[in-house]
């Protein structure tokens, strides 16, 4: 046993050294940027898996590749769920990540950039403004601590809050224009929603403890209560003050009445039936069709708000462009074919997501004219707040989401103190490089 | 002499099995049912509410044929492997003394402690930088390629063998492999069919190692497809949970057919005899 | 030199090698990173990995949502073992006899095993959530809130459903086990008048010792290893980490967080923590 024991432990320093000497060093092939950036030829994407979003790439696809033969794209479908982060992240470190990423969220671009593995788009000599003409004021949430663009702002879906006019009518709240402004009056309709069992809760949004989650309860209204702030400005999270403090409040009464379930459903709660409302941006439309009849409003602020004065959350998917590309002309020239108006135009037609371009309702009147109720989310395109762009930005959001599971969800510690704990924690971790 | 068979043994065998079945005959109810229903009088099967439409739902989104074959590659490569080079190596870590099988035998315990979730990704960057195995059956196959579980449960049946019988057919002078093939292998059929069936289990099932080395749908198994599928697209279906529960149903089915085939060799054999005889 | 039988060398020469190509190597990464502030980087890329010796694993017993999560996996193991060994050998034996309808009993306890977790977890949805039919049948002795939000018994009720699910597996490996008990063993038993609970204590049990060994190790490392349940069944660690596990933590910060040094940290001290057990579990059941 001694000498096997000895064996084993001498195979270690062993093994350790052949690590050492070749840990992610095999092939470093990363002096070609300035050559990689004029070069043209064929490139690999990725889109997301959601069936109209598929629609529109292919049909994009194809579109390009007829126009140029000698530059073909080749497409494949990635699952749009957590699980999408985690596979470009492994397929960064092989070196197999594709040109681009139709499908690349926001809060993971730290994360991408620090690895390495993302081509910044002020390399091309008309990147930056293209970006900033496209989508105006709002591009500025997307550059990254050195100034750079990292990502292309692609498409958002502003997060509103869509109620079931069945429901509403049984519960005896105006099914047209019901009070949802301020949050006294959510809380009122929520209970009569509830006590008239018209659904079996108020509001569903899921209270697991994945990072990502916060974006659609705390967040929204969040952004909706200090017009516009982000989770951390200027290295400084600002989500333990005054407003956040009311947000909280807000979500600690829906929990505590049982207005809102503890447990996460299986399925979307909203189209089943089982909550009377929703908080959720304009891609969940095609999924209610032909079952929930739908109105939307705003989200709730704590003393109300006009309509064209509240922000939300963007819900932002992005386009990004890999280090492992080769050929990152066509790359680019392909970004900007994607998000040119006619292709914005096709995007809206098949998916109703709002491209993240100025003045949509200007470029696009037929398309508001046939879905007027789509009218309100181009309008708040101009008024969505992104998750910060920091370091750590996904262990940041974890710790937020702890907090508040642990004490507005499960009433298990003070709200204030649980987010002010937290709120230290995110100062430190956004501080980090 | 028949032994009588105690009625409460049935009874408790029945109750067992109804409390195992449960689950699973849910899943097949709730993949015929044209509309969701998660209440309790749901379970029993409502002539109204039967359709085949989910089954006809998932097949439209994700190819079950090709996504079945890919499992069956995947799965087969995987049983190969274990059952060639795991017998041969439990055997040697049970019967044959050579240098160096207390290393490995401890290696293959380190082994089995290891979560994969923490080799993940380094063994990702090693087979397809340093091999380049990405996008192949080959990358899939290879970090399973050999079920360690298997080799130690067919070196611990090699272990319960009795001790004379090797010893006799040593006297006899028969080789080493000869001995193997010839005694050891046919009286552990239970055990080889054991490994077979447990091992065949995990490359069925798994779903995050196939999606990780290749994104090209026409090679992805059935239960990455399924997971695809239940990330996103399963809202769009009619029945959401439907559909993924006639996948799960597709994508359990060929095992449980194999078990009810292969678990028949499960019989007491004389094993003392063959000692005295 | 080579040991009596050398030609055992020959006959292990590919496990080994496949060991050595597919685990020793990455094992290797993932101890080297653990001293080091790692994350993964694209090939080529110029990044800064300071070494940070210990602070690692310092960080590991300092964190208390990772000390949460060995908690947890403790009180799985506590809760999975026993009742695993327990209900697969008792199983198994009821199973081995000549039974009516046999092949439909060994079946059904087969089936959860084989059914993947993301499909059967549904189904434990049904059950367990707050209207869910166990809690129907329990009426006012329902826990609120309900099982799987309910920070106490949220890992008891993943315990619960893991060795329900894994049972069809332990009960094949006594199944096979069963099938060297010699027959003559149980007929003089029978002969000396035991009745048929002292047989199973008498020439069962002991009959099947190896076996037993196996069943322990096994379920011991699969339970420690835990990671597919808790991530399906309570997304993300449950109330209050109630329910992580060490494999589900690992994966947050490693995968999701980027944090690969401390990923590989937790993972190391989780190997070690295993290895002891199971050395210790070998030594009391392993009388070779």
């Amino acid at each position: 046993m001694k000498r096997t024991l000895t064996a084993l432990l001498a195979t270690i320093p062993l093994a350790l050294t052949t690590v050492a000497c070749n840990v992610d060093g095999g092939g470093g092939d990363g002096g070609d940027d300035a050559e990689s950036a004029g070069k043209h030829g064929p490139i690999t994407i990725w889109y997301s898996n959601n069936t109209e979003e598929v629609a529109w790439g292919k049909d994009m696809v194809a579109k390009w590749n007829g126009a140029h033969p000698d530059e073909k794209v080749t497409a494949q479908e990635i699952p749009a769920g957590k699980t999408a982060e985690e596979a470009i992240g492994a397929s960064i470190t092989a070196g197999t990540a594709p040109c681009l990423v139709f499908n690349t969220a926001p809060a993971a671009v730290p994360q991408f950039q620090k690895q390495g593995g993302l081509v910044p788009l002020d390399d091309f000599p008309d990147g930056a403004k293209y970006i900033e003409d496209r989508t105006g004021e709002n591009a500025a949430q997307y550059k990254s601590p050195d100034g750079k663009y990292y990502q292309l702002p692609w498409k958002s879906n502003p997060v509103v809050i869509f109620y079931n006019k069945k429901a509403f009518a049984k519960a005896g709240v105006d099914a047209e224009n019901p009070p949802l402004s301020t949050y006294d009056e959510f809380l009122d309709t929520a209970r009569k929603v509830v006590k008239s069992n018209a659904a079996q809760y108020a509001i569903w949004p899921a209270p697991s403890s994945e990072f990502f989650q916060s974006w659609f309860d705390f967040y929204p209204l969040f952004a909706a209560e200090t017009d516009g702030k982000l989770l951390v400005e200027d290295g400084k999270s600002t989500f333990a003050g005054d407003e956040g403090k009311k947000v909280t409040a807000f979500w600690q009464t829906i929990y505590k009445e049982g207005l809102a379930g503890k447990e996460k459903y299986n399925g979307d709660a909203f189209a089943d039936g089982k909550a009377a409302m929703a908080i959720v941006g304009p891609w969940a439309i095609p999924v209610y069709k032909g079952k929930v009849e739908w109105g939307s409003a705003p989200v709730p602020t704590s003393q109300g708000k006009d309509a064209g004065e509240i922000h939300t959350f963007s819900d932002a998917k992005n386009v990004a462009m890999y280090s492992a590309c080769k050929n990152r002309a066509t790359a680019w020239d392909l970004m900007k074919f994607a998000t040119s108006e006619e292709q914005d135009g096709a995007l809206l037609e098949a998916t109703g997501q709002m491209p993240l371009r100025t003045g949509l309702q200007d470029v696009y009147p037929d398309y508001f004219e046939k879905n007027p109720a789509y009218k309100e989310f181009a309008d708040l395109t101009a008024r969505t707040v992104e998750v910060p762009n920091v370091p750590n930005s996904i262990a940041i959001w974890q710790a937020v989401r702890d907090a508040y599971s642990n004490s507005v969800i499960f009433g298990k510690s003070d709200p204030d103190q649980a987010m002010q704990d937290a709120a230290t924690k995110v100062d430190q971790l956004a501080g980090q490089s | 002499m028949p032994r009588k068979v105690h009625p409460l043994r049935i009874l408790a065998l029945a109750v067992g099995a109804l409390i195992f079945l449960f689950p699973f005959y849910y899943m097949l109810i709730g993949s015929l049912q044209s509309e969701p229903d998660s209440s309790p009088a749901g379970a029993l099967p409502n002539p109204g509410n039967l359709t085949g439409g989910n089954y006809a739902d998932i097949d439209e989104r994700i190819d079950l044929g090709t996504t079945l074959v890919n499992s069956g590659i995947f799965t087969g490569g995987v049983l190969l492997g274990t059952v060639v080079f795991g017998v041969l190596a439990g055997y040697a870590l049970a019967r044959l003394h050579f240098r160096g099988r207390s290393l490995l035998f401890n290696l293959m315990l380190l082994v089995q402690v290891i979560p994969f979730q923490l080799l993940t990704i380094p063994l990702y960057v090693l087979i397809v930088r340093t091999y380049g195995l990405g996008d192949s059956y080959l990358g899939m196959i290879l970090p399973f390629a050999i079920n360690s579980t298997a080799v130690f449960v067919f070196r611990q049946y090699f272990l319960q063998l009795p001790r004379e019988l090797f010893e006799a057919a040593q006297v006899d002078g028969a080789s080493e492999l000869a001995i193997l093939f010839r005694i050891a292998l046919p009286l552990v059929k239970p055990a080889l069919l054991t490994a077979v069936l447990l091992t065949f289990i995990g490359p069925w099932n798994e779903f995050l190692w196939p999606f990780l080395i290749t994104k090209q749908a026409d090679m992805q198994p059935l239960a990455v497809a399924l997971a695809n599928y239940m990330s996103n697209v399963a809202a769009r279906a009619t029945n959401p949970f439907g559909a993924l529960l006639a996948g799960a149903c597709v994508l359990a089915a060929p095992v449980i057919v194999l078990f009810v085939i292969f678990q028949r060799h499960f019989v007491a054999t004389n094993l003392g005899s063959s000692v005295k005889g | 030199m080579l040991g009596r039988q050398p030609i055992g060398i020959a006959f292990v020469a590919p496990y080994a090698v496949f060991l050595a190509a597919v685990f020793a190597y990455p094992l290797g990464i993932a101890v080297y990173m653990s001293f080091y502030d790692w994350f993964f980087a694209a090939p080529g890329a110029v990044v800064d990995r300071p070494f940070v010796g210990f602070s690692n694993y310092v960080a590991v017993f300092s964190d208390p949502a990772v000390l949460r999560s060995f908690l947890n996996i403790a009180i799985f193991l506590v809760i999975n073992v026993p009742l695993t060994v327990g209900l697969s050998l008792g199983l198994a034996s009821a199973l081995n006899a000549a039974i009516p309808l046999r092949t439909f009993f060994r079946v059904s306890f087969y089936v959860p095993y084989v059914t993947a977790s993301v499909a059967v977890v549904g189904v434990w949805f049904f059950l367990f959530s707050s209207d869910g039919l166990v809690n129907e049948v329990l009426g006012d002795l329902a826990p609120d809130p309900s099982w799987l939000v309910n920070s106490t018994w949220a890992m008891p009720v993943i315990a619960v459903f893991v060795t329900w699910k894994q049972l069809g597996f332990f009960i094949l490996l006594y199944l096979a086990a069963l099938q060297n008990v010699p027959k003559e063993l149980y007929e003089s038993a029978a002969v000396d008048g035991a009745s048929r609970l002292r047989s199973f204590w008498t020439v069962t049990v002991p009959g099947v010792r190896p076996a037993t060994t196996l069943v322990v190790l096994l379920a011991t490392i699969t339970g420690a290893n835990l990671f597919t349940e808790p991530y399906l069944l309570t997304n993300g660690g449950g109330p209050d980490g109630a329910s992580a596990s060490p494999v589900l933590v690992m994966y947050q910060r490693g995968i999701q967080q980027g944090q690969a040094g401390l990923a590989a940290a937790i993972g190391i001290v989780l190997v070690i923590g295993v290895l002891i057990i199971s050395l210790i579990n070998r030594k009391l059941l392993e009388r070779d």
